[in-house]
């Protein structure tokens, strides 16, 4: 499971960025106070719009970047303490495809299960389970640098995936993709939901959470601005439809 | 899992052609190239200079008795043309502008008597110096006149030439072939692996860490439970290595060169530098390359992991090229000499404790002094890429 509390990051602003900003601050505020929790076997979406903050909060979930302060743990592990055992059970698909072109799906694949020091015969079975969801086999030799975005988007879910993390983290993993291939991404998901992994992803397309989603969190500016059931979501719309409320919310 | 990140990178790294460009083939093909092309170039211009029929014109007349000296030269000497000006020193100048001359033949009017008469007269050759050849011919062509009238001069006066003469003088060279090709080459062959270790380095460091960024691949990597200093460590050594291999590649490619292009016409000078390639001349060079690669690498990493972009990387470290090759031209003046002082200033030390290792009069003291100073700028320059790596403004863009 996933547990943040009182979740604070600040970046340090240079010259140029005080500028640009119009501000003698030295810091900007990219978080503040944010407070959730994502349950095993639940999928948990955080929405929001372009610069809220969701992909901060994402890279400080995976340990790629420190929180300035509050609290983060990962499957009981303090991950602000112990980064690495708390990357040991997760796995971080983000926001960029995030692939060395000039490898194969497959030497890819193999490099990262190394990395996480996976097992040679749960790398034979886990590929092989992965491959076949995903659809990846025809073009699992092929470089990356050939392969069209949805193939590519594929053979980074098989990587995030590679080595059964408890904790699964999407950054909008459907972004960009062809319905196909979307749906290939949204039965993972469900998947997962069965294995009762912890799914946390994030996104703007309110029919994917709408279809995926338990539960939900909205931030806007770096602030939490809902948090709850997808069931509390949709009864207390007042809005005509899932967007037109995530709207209001974040304009109230 | 240094290696496992050290083997995938290294994979990556040979797969990407300009790398392999940059780190291989340019420098194993540039010598034998542009030696190829610089012999055939010189030779070519040698023997159309050797074999020119010069047009040579002479202030006076064709009977003149310089004139005639001039054109009893036999056609071995080089061949000509003699075009007398009767005097005419104007059109024998304008004629010279509009290039119908090659050389200009000036000489005293009475200068005949002068001879007969046994005193010195003056002669002036005019040509365009920038002319491959010109001045040797004049040269030859003066000597051959000279020592004839000369001679004659010692008949004329019933002087033996050899009473004239108080003693003759050798200068001995007491330096070995290896001490002479230390001291002339010395100095070249450390400036051409450094060169070429920086570029090598160069591509390689900008690719694993700005291109990472760029391409959003250092995140993912970011989020596997390996430790920061191992992904340094791992992306660090194929920047090295490729340092390494540009500068061996490139000197295999200039002992190619001697050994099969006729580059040295001297067959001992090339048994020497044959010889001088030992297991343990190569030992002692990879020892002084290793911490000098390493050095560059830690120069150039902090850079790559702090600029955003490809370009941004490249518009920066590609002008410190000429800060690494600045102290390694230094090494190449003469007089300049491996001592203390020297063997402390990084780059510097390495020219110059080559070229001891090549002249085989290497200090070991020195060597050992030069060795830790790179070591240290080595350690220094990882230190601080290890602390510009860990800085999260820097690994994502």
């Amino acid at each position: 499971m996933i547990k943040i509390e009182n979740l604070f990051k600040e970046f340090p602003l240079n010259k140029e960025q005080k500028k640009e900003r119009n501000t003698s601050d030295k810091f900007a505020s990219a978080v503040e106070d944010v407070s959730f929790n994502c349950n095993p076997g639940e999928v948990f979406s955080l929405l929001g719009p372009n610069g809220a903050g969701k992909t901060t909060i994402l890279r400080m979930l995976s340990t790629v970047i420190q929180p300035s302060s509050g609290s983060i743990e990962i499957c009981g592990i303090d991950a602000i303490k112990y980064p690495r055992e708390a990357r040991k059970k997760i796995g971080f698909l983000t926001g960029s495809t995030g692939l060395y072109a000039r490898l194969s799906a497959h030497e890819i694949i193999d490099y990262f299960a190394s990395l996480y020091n996976v097992p040679q015969a749960l790398l034979k079975e886990r590929k092989s389970y992965l491959f076949d969801l995903l659809g990846m086999n025809d073009f699992a030799n092929k470089r990356i640098g050939k392969l069209s975005t949805g193939m590519k988007q594929k053979v980074s879910i098989c990587r995030t995936m590679i080595h059964d993390p408890d904790v699964v983290i999407f950054d909008e993993p459907t972004s960009g993709l062809d319905v196909i291939t979307a749906e290939s991404i949204i039965q993972l998901i469900r998947d997962c939901r069965d294995q009762n992994k912890t799914v946390l992803f994030s996104s703007h397309i309110m029919g994917e959470v709408d279809l995926l989603c338990d539960r939900l969190a909205i931030i806007h500016q770096g602030k939490l601005k809902h948090h709850g059931t997808m069931e509390d979501f949709r009864a207390q719309m007042t809005g005509k439809s899932l967007t037109g409320e995530f709207i209001n919310i974040v304009q109230s | 899992m240094i290696f496992k990140i050290f083997k995938k990178e290294l994979k990556d790294t040979v797969r990407d052609r300009r790398t392999m460009l940059m780190m291989l083939v340019i420098p194993l093909l540039l010598f034998p190239v542009l030696i190829n092309i610089v012999l055939g170039v010189s030779t070519s211009y040698a023997d159309s200079a050797e074999s020119k029929v010069l047009k040579i014109g002479v202030i006076g007349d064709t009977s003149d008795y310089l004139v005639q000296k001039l054109a009893q030269i036999p056609e071995s000497f080089g061949p000509k043309k003699i075009i007398a000006y009767y005097g005419d020193s104007l059109k024998l100048q304008n004629d010279q502008k509009d290039e119908k001359l090659d050389l200009i033949l000036w000489y005293d009017s009475r200068l005949e008597t002068q001879l007969e008469a046994q005193e010195k007269s003056w002669i002036i050759w005019a040509f365009d110096k920038t002319n491959l050849g010109y001045a040797d011919r004049a040269k030859s062509y003066t000597q051959i006149i000279e020592t004839t009238e000369r001679f004659k001069r010692y008949e004329a006066l019933n002087i033996d030439e050899q009473k004239l003469i108080p003693f003759d003088v050798i200068y001995e060279n007491t330096a070995s072939d290896q001490q002479m090709l230390g001291e002339l080459a010395g100095g070249f062959l450390p400036y051409i692996f450094i060169a070429f270790g920086f570029m090598g380095c160069m591509y390689p460091a900008i690719d694993l860490f700005t291109g990472e960024k760029e391409r959003g691949t250092i995140e993912t990597l970011l989020t596997t439970p390996v430790h920061r200093w191992k992904i340094l460590v791992g992306k660090m050594l194929v920047v090295v290595l490729s340092g390494l291999m540009a500068s061996f590649s490139a000197l295999i490619g200039l002992f190619f060169s001697i050994q099969f292009l006729d580059m040295i016409p001297d067959p001992t000078l090339v048994s020497v530098i044959t010889g001088m390639l030992t297991p343990s001349f190569i030992v002692k060079l990879f020892f002084l390359l290793l911490p000098l690669t390493v050095f560059f690498a830690g120069i150039m990493v902090p850079i790559s992991v702090y600029t955003k972009t490809f370009k941004e990387a490249q518009s920066i470290i590609a002008p410190m090229n000429i800060l690494v090759i600045l102290p390694a031209m230094i090494g190449l003046f003469p007089g300049v000499e491996l001592n203390i002082a020297t063997a402390c200033v990084p780059i510097l030390n390495i020219v110059l404790t080559t070229k001891s290792l090549i002249a085989g009069n290497i200090d070991y003291f020195l060597l050992t002094i030069t060795f830790l100073i790179m070591l240290i700028m080595a350690g220094t320059a990882v230190f601080i890429s290890f602390r510009q790596f860990g800085k999260e403004t820097n690994i994502l863009n």
